[in-house]
């Protein structure tokens, strides 16, 4: 297999691969030239792909002044809310939809999968008017609620539960266990790819979501960093200068792309399972 | 704890304890999920001003199915057999051809009824248009639609193209290979407004990458995002490079699954690279190709980021889209009745998409 072929294949895809990483590496190398060259030129070395000049002005203005690091804190808090929120509700509801018997079991099963087929946009207006209603906008619950509604990570931890052999779970209840003890001391403990899945996936659509935000979230404390981001690129070139708006670009996906890179693994199988949800 | 573990011996009943765990799950997805749902139907019921309302909540007025009306249809409005004859003798004929292609189980039967469906839908709605002193009530709503189809048309092949091509030249497993996917994965993970921040200034003709590459050719910079010819190319790159990523993973899993001797067998008969992957990847890769192309319709029928923050849907409304005129339907012209019914609108035709991915995925199953 590692024969010449082998090699002119990887320096062929080489060249592709490295065209795709141009744009994300331009807003890197962009970020750390001073905003005055930039004003003039964005080629100075490279066609700008090498930061220089180089300069971490933009970086430390960044902490100075301006609502990145607010917005940063705010989607911080929003996706571990919404991450654990989601964890809580699906892996207890999928757990008693895949190992639990109740009344109305295939029903309630089956409404919820109904839910899948509901788009966020189909209800953005109708949510919209309900948190108007409550009060409830600009706020960070507003933020989380709606999606912890989702019933996709329900149906992930009932998949998962549903493979689980019976033997633990039998002889948890021969010693007396009781279900809830099952669940937190047997189920849980067990379910860790599953729920590291789920976080990851959970994570990912908080800190990238824009629609429901730019809904909810209409004063800029409540901004996420996605929504912020938003809010300053349609004017970046006047007002704070193109390389600190890169920066900020930086540091709002610096986040997703480290767990990106740390856990490679579980985020391509959350966005292969979050699919058209995700 | 323990103390109070010995106070309550009497453990919870099986139902109890089901119950227990399954009420905040459906207490929260009845009130923020499918009570929205119901109550979107019942908005796009009513004259709905949102700020009217807003100080009145008595201002709404029941009208029936008017804002569907105002919606999709017009004055005069008549339908014949070959208004737009291409399309609509198209559409006979590939309804002809899928009920065929299914009858000989060439496509599954799930598919084949649901390319007659929508391949009928088309020959019907393409017959309609506003005879002589007629007009559409909403002139926008159908070009908004067709812009959204279109940008689906050309972004869901390219992005399968691409993928499978990249797919089937990274799977090994080597280091560089893996290296190589993770590049290519790596945009996927960005938000929607880092990828128009980078591409928005990639495609800027004073100070974009894209303007300085054609300066040093020596050609003159493309207007892209505010010349109407190619707004929605400008769009359609920037949502192909943000998403190539998960559909190229995908493939890759589903070429997993291809069986090592089927490539041994193919290499006796002298089918290596580019026919193997004709004759032995594809044929096999069948089923995880419709999955992702059903997905991806699914997922860029609700373009909303990319156009409202690149183009604002123009020039000329050119790269409006369905998601983006609801926003605005709803948020800027404050017509929230007329903006439910459009995203009932919406719903039926991403419900369609997703029963369909449900109805694959359980004839797999089988």
């Amino acid at each position: 297999m590692m024969n010449r072929g082998y090699y002119a294949l990887v320096m062929v895809l080489a060249i592709p691969a490295f065209v795709w990483m141009v744009p994300t590496l331009w807003m890197l190398s962009l970020s750390f030239q001073p905003n005055d060259v930039l004003a003039r030129t964005t080629s100075s070395t490279a066609l700008g792909l090498i930061p220089i000049p180089f300069t971490v002005e933009n970086f430390a203005d960044l902490f100075a002044f301006g609502s990145t690091p607010k917005w940063f804190l705010n989607s911080i808090i929003v996706a571990l809310g919404m991450t654990f929120g989601v964890l809580a509700v699906s892996s207890t509801a999928g757990y008693a939809m895949a190992r639990l018997d109740f009344p109305f079991k295939k029903t309630i099963i089956a409404v919820c999968l109904i839910g899948l087929m509901i788009p966020e946009q189909a209800v953005f207006i109708p949510l919209y008017t309900m948190f108007a209603d409550l009060g409830w906008h600009n706020s960070y619950h507003a933020l989380i609620l709606p999606r912890m509604a989702v019933p996709v990570g329900v149906f992930l931890m009932m998949q998962f539960f549903k493979g689980i052999s019976n033997d633990i779970e039998e002889a948890a209840r021969l010693e007396g266990v009781g279900w809830l003890q099952i669940y937190w001391y047997v189920m849980l403990p067990l379910a860790r790819p599953a729920m590291m899945t789920l976080a990851i996936l959970t994570f990912l659509y908080a800190w990238n979501d824009y629609l429901w935000p730019l809904v909810s979230a209409q004063k800029p404390e409540f901004f996420t960093i996605t929504l912020g981001l938003a809010s300053i690129q349609s004017n970046f070139a006047q007002s704070e200068g193109l390389g600190r708006v890169m920066a900020s670009g930086v540091i709002a996906s610096l986040p997703v792309v480290g767990l990106f890179l740390i856990f490679q693994r579980y985020v391509v199988r959350a966005m292969s399972v979050g699919g058209s949800k995700g | 704890m323990q103390s109070a573990q010995k106070l309550t011996p009497k453990r919870l009943t099986q139902r109890q304890a089901a119950a227990v765990l399954l009420a905040p799950f459906l207490v929260i997805y009845a009130v923020f999920l499918v009570y929205p749902f119901f109550r979107g139907i019942w908005i796009s019921l009513h004259d709905w001003n949102l700020l009217a309302v807003a100080f009145n909540p008595d201002a709404k007025e029941y009208v029936g199915l008017k804002n569907y009306n105002r919606v999709m249809w017009g004055k005069n409005i008549t339908w014949s057999v070959f208004h737009n004859p291409i399309w609509q003798v198209g559409g006979a004929c590939s309804a002809a051809l899928a009920i065929w292609a299914g009858s000989t189980h060439r496509i599954s039967k799930t598919m084949a009824r649901f390319i007659a469906i929508v391949a009928i839908g088309v020959v019907i709605a393409m017959g309609f248009y506003p005879d002589e002193g007629g007009r559409w009530y909403d002139r926008r709503f159908w070009p908004t639609v067709a812009n959204t189809i279109m940008f689906v048309a050309i972004t869901v092949p390219s992005v399968t193209g691409i993928a499978l091509v990249l797919a089937a030249a990274l799977n090994r497993e080597t280091r560089a290979m893996a290296v190589l996917r993770t590049l290519f994965f790596l945009s996927n993970v960005l938000s929607v407004t880092v990828v128009t921040l980078i591409w928005q200034i990639m495609f800027s003709p004073r100070q974009g990458l894209i303007a300085n590459v054609t300066d040093v050719l020596g050609g003159s910079p493309i207007v892209w995002l505010t010349d109407a010819q190619f707004a929605m190319a400008a769009i359609v790159i920037t949502t192909v490079w943000w998403s190539i990523g998960i559909a190229m993973m995908l493939f890759l899993a589903g070429m997993q699954d291809i069986s090592a001797d089927l490539y041994e067998a193919g290499a006796l008969d002298n089918a290596t690279g580019a026919k193997a992957f004709w004759y032995i990847t594809l044929p096999n890769l069948k089923r995880t190709i419709t999955l992702v192309v059903v997905l991806q319709i699914i997922l860029h029928f609700q373009v909303f980021g990319q156009v409202h923050l690149m183009t604002n849907g123009g020039p000329n409304d050119t790269t409006q889209v369905l998601v983006r005129y609801i926003y605005q339907t709803a948020f800027r012209d404050s017509e929230l009745g007329r903006a439910a019914a459009m995203a009932v609108f919406l719903f039926v035709i991403m419900g369609g998409f997703s029963a369909l991915q449900f109805l694959l995925g359980r004839e797999d199953a089988e």
